[in-house]
């Protein structure tokens, strides 16, 4: 087989496991949940296989031509899609394997799977997407699994609103999107990132600010970016290792991805938007992690701080770096910005992964207990869980020689070489996410245990671990790109790296702003059933919460004050004026004009059948006569 | 060329007209419904063969397996001429399909005086075959008129509440329109000095000697309104979501699903390359009534229902503002995104009139307020729903989806403002369609529904209502996935044609 008819295969092989799981496997849970995995197991391989074999490719197919607009599914194998397939097939098979365990008692076992199946398929459609129609596509259908499987308890009131919530937070985001895709189409003639590049290339392509601002518009509604990411907090309503693939690792990155792709399209207006989106998310974001009490919505708040370095990262831009060669000295311009995102994005995958699934491991443990103050004491009960949780723990605060340390110090001295004040603030978001992560931590696993839910805890089993075990391997050795073949070269070698004093300044930054979070959660947090934070200083509390709820509340005030008065207003003027008055003045009329109107109006439909019929004899004699 | 020893296309319109002349006759109950299913099926089986062997088949004056047939009228420029180009194919398959679907849940319905009310829905159905089976214009209104007037009378008879009403004003409306596209089409007939109804001729004559520009802002502005209240344009619209709240759902599936689209067809397949001038005169305002009007005002009025079906309707108006858009656009892009959204909206909104009656036949009402939690007891009733809502909302892998791109990427070129208050409407209908959903089928059930749930055991979907509803979704996700099989054809129709004039014969 080729290389291309892998590929395919890879992308097609979920879909038929979610065709078959649809239509042959709706009652058959058991087999449903094998089949899945086996197909992700198929993924993760043949992903690794495409991967690791040198060979790049593109290659499209026409899929509709009207007039001289064709669309196109293709794909566009670079070292970008590479990178972004194995992490989707590594995450990818890590949360099959664990969704054996954790819903092995679940009633809808093959719709959870058959979804899981869906969302494969439109993931890696985007990955091997080599245009932006063909990504919109995929875009929406990864939109689509992600509210199947946030509903998948749908018989609750809040799962079935969080997963409407996120599909139209999305397809808020995806109106400016698809708007962009339309408007760089005419003004460049194609929507193909390779054909776009080449234009780049000859300076042909159309200068433009609203192209790419439209088109980041996507990506602040998928990677949940300000102002629309209330939806990503509430998608925690779905299972655990929905979460931890499609809310953490995969789905929620494509944003940044997307961004990545086009990124020939930017100019400088935009780029700074993007980064100052991504700077206030990771800021706003870490602020409000501080103050929750449920697991996987500390995670859900860190997601979105850490989405939002990525968008930072990408924002801030290119690098002019020097190479000195002996006496030679050449500069040249390094797209730091993709190189920083997408390597904070691979390594975060990883970590936050892994502190999903540890936090599904909690939860299945304590009997569904999601409440961090309902539970201490883990350490003990779930060692292996324990240990695993602390490594991600560490690598997300940037503990050095761990996968987040190098990624997260290659977005910090991007953004001191380029922006200051990025940098300042994103070096107090580190400060605070080294703070919140150590609470959640300390909280869950440490003092005594705080529930009898938390004191009966205990390991699962080896579906359960296995994939923690994968996942922390990798969080320890991901953030060394000596390890990663020179396969990802595409994109490794775009990251960028401190030397000389800026090397030791951003080493001093970083360490620092780990201690200094991570002292101050240690001193302020005690093994107790209340935040202490909010014991201790309940304004400050009271203020990060109303901050917190602060975009919730604009918008419940838009859909019930606003969208909802203004539709019942709209409705009222049409059912009076035009189904009462206009309408019926109208019909009055032609009721008045014509016979047969009027006949009609007695209500004998019948008599519309004769004047038909009668017509048509007319014409027929008319006709035989005249000939 | 397909390999029928007889016309595929006689044969479609004559087929269930025979059946229902038959139950007619006095067949008794049974054969009646046996032979009903012939009635429904050969079209669809004939449908489905022209789809197949179109390709292939050889072409005269654009127009695949074209025949003709005297009808006495030749004098008047007459004849029952019958062929399928690029444009008519996906209607005349769409009206199989959906005639088919919308026919065997008939059949199963249980409906009081069954045998009188498929004979109605196969005169139906034989009208439909023909009115885009047909080349020439007079048999193209005759066999929309035939349709039409069974549509009232089911109306009348079967309706829900304010049955009546509904009929009324649905008669007069749909009278209205049609009765003034007539006057433009003989307007038409009458200017060009061809002295024939015959399509293939009118642009011959049309061609060689195009009509006076204000002829053309005219006559189009008289096929525009004419077909505009066909299709529910704002605010010519009020009949639809009343009379398709009141209808009986096979015939609600068989009009909003099929015969709605004659006007539009009308438009694409007469108005546009016949009055080319006519367009340009009137694009703007149609564009803004449509985009202003259909889309947003109606978007917005579809999220204010509280009663299903009345929701179902009033979503399909906003629907049908995007086709006008399509048309204002005017492009091959355009007109090529409106047909394929007929296609895909008529196969959507028949399935969602039909799996809405079978959620009315589970909670016993259409109040949303009153319903709650039916996935618990109807998953695959709830599986299918949420697919024609997704499928409704433009979600790619359905057919809708096509349609929606190719239209708004071809509008864009018409008038950006306009294009961005367009796709302003996709999250509108997510909204409403995703809220509909969840009040229906998620969450936990709400009082009054668990009272009726109680009284009256709910069950999921039977098979006589799943095939249909299957039938249909099999076909949205067939073109979505492959929207070739009917994009190609249509290419063909309508690029050769000159700047400026779309779906010239070749």
């Amino acid at each position: 087989m080729t290389m291309l008819q892998h590929a395919l295969l890879v992308l097609l092989l979920p879909l038929a496991s979610a065709a078959v799981i649809a239509l042959c496997l709706r009652r058959s849970g058991g087999i449903a949940s094998i089949l899945s995995t086996l197909t992700a197991a198929a993924i993760a391989g043949l992903a690794l296989l495409l991967a690791l074999n040198n060979e790049r490719f593109s290659e499209s197919f026409e899929w509709l031509r009207l007039g001289n607009f064709a669309l196109s599914i293709g794909f566009k194998f670079d070292d970008l899609a590479a990178l972004m397939l194995v992490i989707v097939g590594i995450v990818g098979l890590c949360v099959h394997v664990f969704s054996l365990g954790y819903m092995h008692e679940d009633a809808a076992k093959a719709r959870y799977f058959g979804g899981l199946s869906i969302f494969m398929f439109s993931m890696l459609g985007i990955v091997f997407a080599d245009n932006l129609f063909m990504m919109f596509i995929f875009w929406e259908l990864v939109g689509f699994s992600s509210y199947l499987l946030i509903n998948h308890w749908h018989e609750n009131a809040a799962p079935a609103a969080a997963s409407k919530k996120a599909f139209i937070a999305n397809r808020v985001g995806d109106f400016g999107f698809l708007l962009g895709i339309v408007m760089c189409y005419w003004a460049n003639g194609t929507v193909n990132f390779s054909e776009l590049a080449t234009k780049a290339d000859t300076h042909a392509l159309v200068i433009s600010t609203a192209i790419p601002l439209l088109l980041f518009c996507g990506a602040v509604g998928k990677s949940a970016q300000l102002p629309l990411q209330v939806w990503l907090p509430d998608a925690m309503e779905g299972p655990t290792p929905v979460s931890a693939l499609i809310h953490a690792a995969t789905m929620v990155a494509a944003g940044i991805y997307m961004l990545c792709r086009i990124n020939v399209l930017m100019v400088p207006d935009a780029l700074t938007v993007i980064m100052w989106t991504g700077t206030a998310t990771a800021l706003y974001a870490a602020l409000c992690a501080i103050v929750q009490s449920d697991i996987k919505k500390v995670l859900a708040y860190s997601t979105l701080s850490q989405l939002g370095y990525m968008v930072a990262a990408f924002g801030l831009g290119s690098l002019t770096v020097s190479h000195a060669h002996g006496t030679d000295t050449h500069t040249l311009v390094l797209a730091a910005g993709v190189g920083a995102a997408m390597f904070h994005l691979t390594t975060h995958a990883f970590f936050k992964a892994l502190m999903f699934l540890g936090s599904g491991s909690v939860i299945h443990g304590c009997h569904h207990e999601q409440n961090i103050f309902r539970m201490g004491g883990l350490a003990k009960k779930m060692p292996f869980t324990f240990v695993t949780f602390t490594l991600g723990v560490a690598a997300i605060i940037g503990f050095p020689f761990l996968a987040g340390f190098f990624s997260k110090d290659a977005i910090l001295y991007l953004a001191f070489a380029n922006n200051k004040a990025v940098f300042a603030v994103l070096a107090l978001t580190a400060v605070l996410t080294s703070l919140y992560m150590v609470r959640l931590w300390k909280i869950t696993f440490l003092g005594a245990p705080r529930s009898d839910a938390a004191s009966h805890a205990h390991e699962g089993g080896l579906t359960l671990t296995a994939p923690l075990l994968v996942l922390a391997l990798l969080t320890v050795i991901g953030g060394y790109t000596g390890i990663y073949p020179d396969v990802f070269s595409g994109v490794f070698d775009l990251i960028p790296e401190a030397h000389g004093a800026d090397h030791t300044v951003i080493l001093l930054t970083s360490l620092a702003v780990m201690v200094l979070g991570a002292g101050a959660s240690l001193a302020l947090y005690g093994s107790t059933a209340t935040d202490s934070l909010q014991q201790k200083s309940p304004g400050l509390f009271g203020a990060l919460t109303g901050l917190q709820l602060s975009f919730d509340r604009g918008y419940e005030y838009y859909v019930a004050k606003v969208q909802q008065r203004f539709a019942l207003f709209l409705n009222f003027l049409e059912q009076i004026f035009l189904a009462g008055l206009i309408v019926r003045g109208l019909a009055g009329i032609v009721g008045l004009v014509g016979l047969g109107a009027r006949a009609l109006h007695v209500g004998r439909l019948n008599v519309y059948v004769y004047w038909f019929l009668l017509g048509i004899v007319i014409l027929w004699i008319y006709a035989t006569f005249n000939f | 060329m397909s390999t029928l020893p007889f016309d595929p296309l006689l044969a479609a319109i004559f087929a269930p007209l025979a059946v229902a002349l038959a139950i007619a006759c006095g067949l008794p109950k049974r054969f009646s419904v046996k032979l009903a299913y012939v009635g429904f099926g050969l079209p669809l089986l004939l449908a489905l063969h022209v789809w197949f062997y179109y390709g292939t088949a050889a072409q005269t004056h654009g127009y695949a397996f074209l025949t003709s047939y005297s009808t006495g009228l030749d004098s008047l420029g007459i004849g029952l001429k019958l062929g399928l180009n690029g444009i008519s194919l996906p209607l005349f398959v769409l009206a199989g399909i959906v005639g088919f679907a919308a026919g065997i849940y008939a059949i199963q319905s249980g409906a009081e005086r069954l045998k009188i009310y498929l004979m109605l829905l196969l005169v139906m159905q034989g009208g439909l075959m023909g009115v885009f089976a047909s080349v020439d214009i007079f048999f193209f209104y005759f066999f929309h008129e035939l349709a039409l007037i069974p549509t009232f009378i089911m109306v009348g008879i079967w309706g829900g509440r304010d049955r009546n009403y509904a009929a009324m004003k649905l008669t007069i409306y749909l009278t209205l329109g049609a009765m003034l596209s007539l006057i433009g089409l003989i307007a038409l007939y009458v200017k060009s000095g061809a002295h024939s109804f015959d399509l293939i001729e009118l642009r011959r004559v049309i061609a060689a000697q195009p009509l006076e520009v204000t002829v053309q802002h005219n006559i189009f502005g008289l096929l525009a309104l004419g077909f505009g209240i066909l299709v529910s344009l704002w605010p010519l619209h009020t009949w639809a979501p009343l009379g398709y709240g009141a209808a009986p759902s096979s015939a609600a599936m068989l009009h909003a699903g099929v015969l709605k689209k004659f006007g539009l067809y009308g438009l694409i397949q007469i108005a546009l390359p016949l009055l080319p001038a006519g367009l340009i005169q009137w694009s703007h305002p149609l564009a803004w009534l449509a985009v202003v009007g259909n889309v947003l005002v109606i978007g917005f009025v579809t999220i204010a229902q509280r009663d299903l079906k009345q929701m179902v309707g009033y979503s399909s108006v906003m629907h049908m503002g995007y086709a006008f858009l399509g048309i204002a656009a005017g492009s091959t892009l355009g007109v090529g995104g409106v047909v394929l959204l007929m296609v895909a909206h008529g196969l959507s909104v028949a399935l969602m009139f039909l799996l809405t009656t079978s959620v009315y036949h589970r909670t016993h009402t259409f109040a949303l307020d009153e319903m709650g939690g039916l996935a618990q007891k109807a998953p695959v009733l709830s599986a299918l729903f949420v697919a024609a809502t997704f499928a409704g909302i433009g979600l790619p892998g359905f057919a809708n989806f096509w349609g929606e791109l190719t239209i708004f990427v071809a509008l864009w070129k018409f008038s950006p403002l306009i294009t961005i208050l367009a796709v302003a409407g996709v999250v509108i209908s997510a909204v409403y369609g995703l809220r509909a959903a969840a009040r229906v089928f998620f969450g936990p059930a709400s009082p009054e529904f668990t009272k009726i749930a109680a009284e009256h055991p709910v069950s999921d979907l039977r098979w006589s209502e799943r095939l249909p509803a299957l039938i249909l979704l099999a076909a949205l996700m067939f073109i979505g996935f492959w929207p070739k099989s009917l994009s190609t054809a249509l290419d063909a129709t309508l690029s050769p044609a000159p700047a400026g004039q779309v779906g010239a014969a070749k």
